[in-house]
């Protein structure tokens, strides 16, 4: 029997892929939304890093990265330039985690506990979080990322390419 | 696609009530400072190798020293407690401001501090810097430990008219104050709920 909202030869895996593509989205929302809310909280937590000490450049990354996710994550949700948008954030996601790695390694040794016990705030918006969990979570999103990458999730999308 | 993003964040930054100001430098004091080690640990190598670097200055040590290059005061918190004491505070010749949030301060803050949190100057600024002329001595605190919040808002006041002279940082912050059982005042300031009120 046809189903009349759904597009045709709509597959199971077609549905798992709408649904990675509408979760993705979702979360890159609520974590850019968390972020623009409090911009200040974002830049101090970015100091934490000493990667970029220049305050404007600061500046620049405390405001345009909390709203860029959250376009991002529109974008996804609504289903517009979908490889285009998970190239983006799975990029951008890859450098976070590296990041987020490399302090945490720094953590670790300071206070010399094992790995997986240290717990802090990453600024990604989610709060303070124990870094094993947080590098699973950005692992299992780069991973969602690449399989929208691939092609597939063209479902429910409102303009799956800009260009034709 | 960047393009537009980007252009999004810059215009959603504008019309949002928390906006950063993209050209302003929000810690004129430089790098936020590094957390003091939590505990003494055993070392992990013996310390009388040859290539054992000096143990580096105490916090206090460093915070002084990096207060003092901008013309700012660090103050210990024996000194503070009898600044609070003082009969000049009650009469606004000596006042505390709190640098913190206003979600932290309505937890809890010193009794009688005014508001003002840096990042926002424009809503505070008016109710803060004709008593701040008018006083002897500022002190200014925030969160402690590797929070640098009072130090970029006294900057922000000297840069505002406030002689530096008159500014003081207590390094130890809300954190000491409360680890010493010293009276907070919870609301606004001047609420008059106070906890741990003073003998």
């Amino acid at each position: 029997m046809r189903r009349p909202f759904l597009p045709p030869n709509f597959t199971a895996l077609d549905a798992a892929t709408v649904l990675v593509r509408w979760l993705l989205g979702g979360f890159f929302v609520y974590m850019g939304w968390q972020k623009a809310l409090h911009p200040d909280l974002f830049q101090d937590l970015l100091r934490e890093y000493h990667i970029v000490q220049n305050p404007f450049a600061l500046n620049f990354i405390a405001i345009s990265l909390p709203w860029f996710e959250v376009f991002c994550g529109l974008l996804l949700l609504a289903g517009i330039a979908v490889r285009g948008v998970a190239l983006l954030l799975s990029a951008m996601l890859a450098v976070f985690t590296v990041v987020v790695l490399h302090r945490a390694a720094g953590l670790q040794a300071a206070e010399a506990i094992p790995f997986c016990s240290v717990k802090f705030d990453c600024g990604c918006g989610g709060g303070p979080e124990f870094i094993c969990a947080k590098l699973t979570e950005n692992v299992l999103m780069i991973l969602a990322g690449v399989w929208l990458l691939a092609g597939r999730g063209r479902a429910f999308c409102a303009l799956y390419a800009l260009a034709p | 696609m960047g393009v537009a993003g980007l252009a999004f964040a810059f215009v959603a930054n504008q019309l949002s009530p928390r906006g950063l100001n993209p050209s302003r430098n929000y810690h004129p004091g430089g790098e936020k400072p590094d957390p003091a080690p939590q505990t003494a640990k055993t070392p992990s190598v013996s310390l009388t190798t040859t290539n054992s670097r000096p143990p580096a200055a105490s916090p206090d040590a460093a915070l002084k020293e990096r207060l003092e290059k901008n013309g700012l005061h660090l103050l210990p918190r024996d000194e503070v407690e009898k600044l609070f004491h003082d009969p000049r505070r009650q009469q606004d010749l000596l006042m505390f401001i709190d640098a913190r949030d206003e979600d932290e301060y309505h937890q809890g803050h010193i009794p009688g501090a005014y508001e003002f949190y840096h990042y926002y100057p424009d809503k505070y600024l008016a109710e803060v810097l004709t008593p701040c002329q008018l006083a002897e001595q500022i002190i200014v605190y925030c969160a402690g430990g590797d929070c640098d919040d009072s130090e970029s808002a006294a900057l922000c006041l000297r840069d505002h008219g406030v002689p530096a002279a008159k500014l003081f940082v207590y390094g130890g912050g809300m954190t000491n104050w409360e680890a010493a059982r010293l009276p907070v005042e919870s609301g606004a300031r001047d609420s008059g709920s106070i906890r741990n009120p003073a003998p």
